[in-house]
This record gives C-alpha cells, sequence and structure tokens, in this order.
C-alpha cells in the first residue's frame, strides 16, 4: 500500500472541456477527470443539452480540452434525443474535420448509448461497463459516462417510508461508490444530471436545508431543491445548478419611435459545491450548434 | 517542574518540601529522617515514607512512577499543556478548539456537503508543516481520500498561501536579521502529503490496520485524515451489528495510532437525518455508537450566509461557535464584524 506522489503528478486534474468558453471559465477548464459531477436542473433546462455536448467533447484532442475518448451515454429517461445528436454531431464534425479525416467515421460512431430503466438495470449491465471501460480495441478509450437521470431511476420504485428512505440510500451510496471506483481507475469523468422538486415546506423541515453556496435555488420563478434528498447530495463531489427565468427585454424602435417588449429565456449555470472551484454563476444560451456564450 | 513536584505525594507535603529547599530527589536522599521530619514540619514516620519512596524511585533509574506505565495527574497535566497543535489558519475557530487541533487525540468534523470538510482537511495537511520556527509542528501529513474530493489544484493553492503567509512572518520576525531563510515550497508541501485513494471498505480496513507499520517507517507524520469515515459504510451492510463492529474496531484502532505516535487523527463524516421524538433532526452518520468513538466532535453548519462550527463533544473545551470562511487561500476568519465567537 503506497501513497501517491503529489509532487510528482500534474499540478491539476484533467478536465473536459464544455466546448462553451464562458462555461469552461466558470468551471476553471470543464467538467474535472477522476469526479463525479451533478448537474441539476428542472426539465427543459438544458442538462440533456450540455451532456451532449460533452460526449462529443470528449472526443477532442486533449490539448483542446478533451479527453481524446469516447462517451458511454446511459439515460433513463425516453426517449433518448438522437435526432438532436445527431445535429450536433454534424457541426461538431464541420468544425473538427481533422479528427476524423483518416478514420472515415463521425462523431456519432463514439457515443455510446444505453437505456437504462431500473436501479436494477443498472446494476446488472455493470460488468459490462466495466468490461467496456477496460477495452482498449477501440479508437478512442472511453473517458466519459453520463447518466441522464439518476432521478428517473428512483422515481417510482420507492416509498416514503423509513426503511424504504434507507434502503434507497444505501443504493445510492452503491452506485456512486461504483462510479467513483470507475472514475478513479481509469480516469474517467462521470456526470449525473438529477432533477429538482418544488420545494413544499413541510412540518419536518428539512426539505429546505441549506447545501452548498446557494441559500435558495429558483428556476422559472420557484423556489426547488435538487430530487433525491441530502443522502444523494452525499454522493457527488460536485454540484452544478441550471436555471432558467424569463428576462423581459424592452428595445428602443427607433424609426416609429415606439419601443417593444420582447422575452427571452435566461439560462444561468451556478456552483453549489465543489471541492475546488468557489461560488460563481454565468450565463449560457442553447443554439442549433449547441451550449455557447450569451 | 522541579523533581520534587513529580513525587507521588500528597500536595501538602509536597508543598512543604518544596519550599523548604527539597527540590531534587538527591537533596532528600542526603538527610535522615530526622533532620527531614524537623527541616519540613512533618512527623518522623512520614519522612521515613518519603525518604523510602525516594530511594525507590532513584534505585529504579529515575523514573518517577510506582507502577510502570502509570503517571500521575501533574505528569499529565504537564504532557497535555505541552502538547503541540495544528492550526486551522482560522483563528476564532483555533480559540474554541483550545488552540487547534490537538495531537493525541481522534478529532471528528462533520457537516452537510459543501460546507467545507474537506477544504479543512487539505489546511490541516499543510498546517502540520508549518515549520517549528513559525509556531508550527513541522511534520507530514497522511490524507485518507475516500470520496474522490481531494483535488491537487486546491491543495497546491492552499499551499502557496501557506508559504507566502510564512514567508511574511518571518520577514517580520527577522526583520533585523537576514531575511532569506530556506522556505519550504509549494511543491515541497505536496510531496509531504502521503494521499492514499480507497475505494471500497475493505480498502479501508486494509489502510487502517497498515498505518501502524507506515507511521513507524514515516515517524514525522504528525496528522491523519480522513474524508470521509462514512461515505464507504453507507452502503452493502445488511448486518447492522458487523458494521457496527468494524466502525468501533477503527475507531479503537485510530485511537492506538494517536497516543502511540502522539499525532492528530481528523476523520471527517458526512450528516443524515435521524428520526427523533416525532421529527426529523440532522445528526452526524454512522449512528449512535460511533458517536462514542471520538475525543472531540466539530459539527459544522450554516447559519444564514455564514458558515459555523461548534464544539459538540469535548473532554475539555466549552461549547462554543464560531464562524469561518473558506477563500482562495483556504480557510480564514469570517469578515464579519459581530461577534464571531459564541460561548454557549
Amino acid at each position: 500500500m503506497k501513497p501517491q506522489n503529489l509532487g510528482r503528478q500534474s499540478p491539476t486534474s484533467r478536465k473536459l472541456t464544455t466546448g462553451c468558453e464562458i462555461i469552461d471559465g466558470c468551471l476553471r477548464g470543464g467538467f474535472p477527470c477522476n469526479s463525479l459531477t451533478e448537474i441539476v436542473a428542472e426539465s427543459g433546462c438544458g442538462k440533456t443539452q450540455l451532456c451532449l455536448q460533452l460526449s462529443l467533447c470528449a472526443q477532442l484532442p486533449i490539448s483542446h480540452g478533451g479527453l481524446d475518448g469516447s462517451a458511454l451515454y446511459l439515460h433513463s429517461e425516453f426517449p433518448f434525443p438522437f435526432r438532436r445528436l445527431h445535429q450536433l454531431s454534424r457541426s461538431f464534425h464541420q468544425s473538427n474535420p481533422s479528427i476524423y479525416a483518416n478514420h472515415n467515421d463521425n462523431p456519432c460512431d463514439h457515443v455510446f448509448v444505453q437505456n437504462v430503466n431500473s436501479v436494477d438495470h443498472l446494476f446488472d449491465i455493470m460488468p459490462r461497463i466495466d468490461a467496456f471501460v477496460g477495452n482498449t480495441k477501440n479508437r478512442f478509450p472511453l473517458k466519459l459516462i453520463v447518466l441522464d437521470s439518476v432521478a428517473a431511476l428512483f422515481r417510482s420504485e420507492f416509498d416514503n417510508t423509513p426503511s424504504d428512505l434507507r434502503k434507497r440510500a444505501s443504493l445510492f451510496f452503491k452506485i456512486s461508490g461504483k462510479l467513483k471506483q470507475l472514475a478513479n481507475n481509469f480516469d474517467l469523468a462521470v456526470v449525473i444530471t438529477n432533477q429538482v422538486t418544488d420545494l413544499v415546506e413541510s412540518s419536518d423541515g428539512l426539505s429546505g436545508l441549506r447545501i452548498g453556496n446557494l441559500r435558495y435555488l429558483y428556476s422559472s420563478g420557484r423556489r426547488v431543491v435538487p430530487a433525491l434528498g441530502l443522502a444523494w447530495a452525499n454522493c457527488v463531489n460536485s454540484r452544478f445548478f441550471i436555471s432558467r427565468s424569463n428576462e423581459t427585454i424592452c428595445k428602443e424602435n427607433d424609426e416609429s419611435g415606439r419601443s417593444s417588449v420582447s422575452i427571452r429565456a435566461q439560462r444561468r449555470l451556478e456552483i453549489v459545491f465543489s471541492p475546488h472551484l468557489p461560488g460563481s454563476s454565468c450565463e449560457f444560451k442553447i443554439t442549433p450548434e449547441g451550449i455557447c456564450e450569451v | 517542574m522541579t523533581e520534587t513536584s513529580r513525587l507521588p505525594l500528597s500536595s501538602s507535603i509536597r508543598g512543604k518540601l518544596i519550599s523548604a529547599g527539597y527540590t531534587s530527589l538527591s537533596s532528600i536522599s542526603s538527610v535522615s529522617s530526622t533532620d527531614l521530619a524537623r527541616d519540613v514540619n512533618i512527623t518522623e514516620a512520614e519522612a521515613f515514607d518519603i525518604l523510602k519512596l525516594v530511594n525507590q524511585i532513584s534505585g529504579s533509574n529515575g523514573s518517577s512512577s510506582l507502577i510502570n506505565g502509570a503517571k500521575n495527574a501533574w505528569d499529565m497535566l504537564h504532557e497535555e499543556e505541552s502538547l503541540p497543535r495544528i492550526t486551522t489558519s482560522c483563528s476564532d475557530l483555533d480559540s474554541i478548539l483550545g488552540g487547534g487541533i490537538s495531537c493525541r487525540d481522534v478529532t471528528e468534523i462533520g457537516g452537510v456537503p459543501g460546507i467545507g470538510k474537506t477544504q479543512i482537511g487539505i489546511q490541516l495537511s499543510v498546517n502540520v508543516q508549518i515549520p517549528r520556527e513559525c509556531g508550527g509542528l513541522g511534520g507530514k501529513a497522511i490524507y485518507i481520500d475516500t470520496e474522490g474530493s481531494f483535488m491537487v489544484e486546491r491543495a497546491l493553492q492552499i499551499a502557496e498561501a501557506c508559504v507566502e503567509d510564512m514567508e511574511e512572518y518571518t520577514g517580520y520576525m527577522h526583520k533585523h536579521f537576514k531575511a532569506n531563510q530556506v522556505q519550504m515550497k509549494p511543491n515541497d508541501i505536496l510531496e509531504n502529503i502521503f494521499y492514499f485513494r480507497v475505494c471500497s471498505y475493505t480498502e479501508q480496513i486494509a489502510l487502517v490496520n497498515h498505518l501502524d507499520k507506515f507511521i513507524s517507517e514515516n515517524k514525522d507524520v504528525k496528522v491523519v485524515i480522513v474524508d470521509s469515515i462514512t461515505f464507504h459504510f453507507r452502503q452493502d451492510f445488511d448486518d447492522l451489528a458487523q458494521r457496527t463492529r468494524v466502525l468501533s474496531e477503527m475507531a479503537l484502532k485510530f485511537m492506538k495510532l494517536a497516543k502511540k505516535f502522539s499525532l492528530a487523527v481528523v476523520l471527517l463524516n458526512q450528516v443524515t437525518t435521524k428520526y427523533t421524538e416525532g421529527s426529523f433532526q440532522l445528526a452526524l452518520a454512522l449512528g449512535d455508537s460511533w458517536s462514542h468513538s471520538c475525543t472531540n466532535r466539530v459539527i459544522l453548519y450554516w447559519n444564514g450566509d455564514e458558515r459555523y462550527a461548534y464544539i459538540d463533544k469535548s473532554p475539555s473545551l466549552p461549547s462554543a461557535s464560531a464562524s469561518y470562511t473558506i477563500t482562495s487561500r483556504g480557510l480564514r476568519n469570517s469578515s464579519s464584524s459581530s461577534k464571531r465567537v459564541k460561548m454557549m
């Protein structure tokens, strides 16, 4: 049992770029390898968009912020956005032709999609994931695992009784432990998405418990909390929150002197907690080409 | 502390001996019991017992204990007061801890995710290395990472800030003397942290069993940090009694390590919700039986927008809370002007 020599390894952990400069800046490089990062957001905020983009960016060379690797996309929500993946892939291919020129393949070939419909199913496919990660015959070794979303796996199977909640919590730690072990053994980046639930202040008063840099999480004008509670929050290394709000923009129309009002959906990524990042946030938007700065 | 003051005698007799000038064992053994009794104003029988005791002690190579290994309270107080402590870099937190994290103790620190447990762990593994000339221990650290939260770039950031602070301190202290001492570099600080990553509870147990040998070979280790003690024990144990047994054995091993090598053990813990008295409360994880395993217990929590630390359990420290912040340089005092340290 020998300790690692921290002085002799790289002074920063490897990061996976998000493909969006402003988010990369906020995250000091991107999503870290050998770490479990959670993206919490309500539906329609862009978690899946960001995950699709990450799956493609993984194929970038390390010099460009990529991992020179392929991605495994485990999805528990239906349907999987194949069309959007192809759209992003075409755009990615156009921007990075050199990666694929010599091999006559395209970015989609290196994003492996697997559906997971329950917790048991996830544990059933773990051995296959182990084998897949260790497989060195692929052109790109596996470097990113996305689980979209963890909340959907637990949606309907557990009641609200203390014993069921305990069983559920122990499954959280089992999943997290297994993914962290993979991340450590193969230096993978692991990204897990989670949903939010509306905060209903109940008699036990712990649903509003503050976890991280933000006292309150707001999205679409409502106060929300990440799903799966305190137990799951203990299982991830970093938590990012994406929110959506409507911003009213008043524009002056010069010719006729009239002003017009338009409503723009504003998307914001905030760091709730992370061992190496201070609390900060940034704004982004979603275009046909993907996620980029405003 | 004179030799006489370490004798296992009643304090009144000891006081009389010392004020009469009998401060060393040899001075006592050089007189007869009659002379001693008259000089010190005690009975001859008492004087005779004292001489017998002194001769016994002098005979057994100057050891000042009657039973091998036993210590009197004076010795223990003396030792405890001279025990070094590791600063947290936050003076408010240090003051409620009695000066810092104490060596020879197991201290548990728990709190919600994002409150700063890993930050404190990294800060301590850097601060233990502060050289003695700057008021530190000049030791090394063992960091056992069970969760993968340790980021080298963050440790480097904190190490760089520590080196800058030390340079400022030595520059100030040695203003009139030569300015450039041999300084630690941030990379040296990283190399002095023995970092272990464990990915399962079996690895964790194996490592803890191995620590005695490792520390015997690396005697300058002065702090062992486990981040977190909990993670691998919150899954898969169908038999809770077995889990309790394993955890108690581990706690015992840590206590022995702390005492044997005079180092500080810091166990970082998670929080969970516990259903007591009809409502859900926050509690440190691992259950009630675990709460007996540590000497000191510190709970980190949010109070409004400020981070606070609270002494939940300690044999010698009063219950108190203090606020702290986490900056790019590491743990520091919070800048709010309101009273930062509260005694309970």
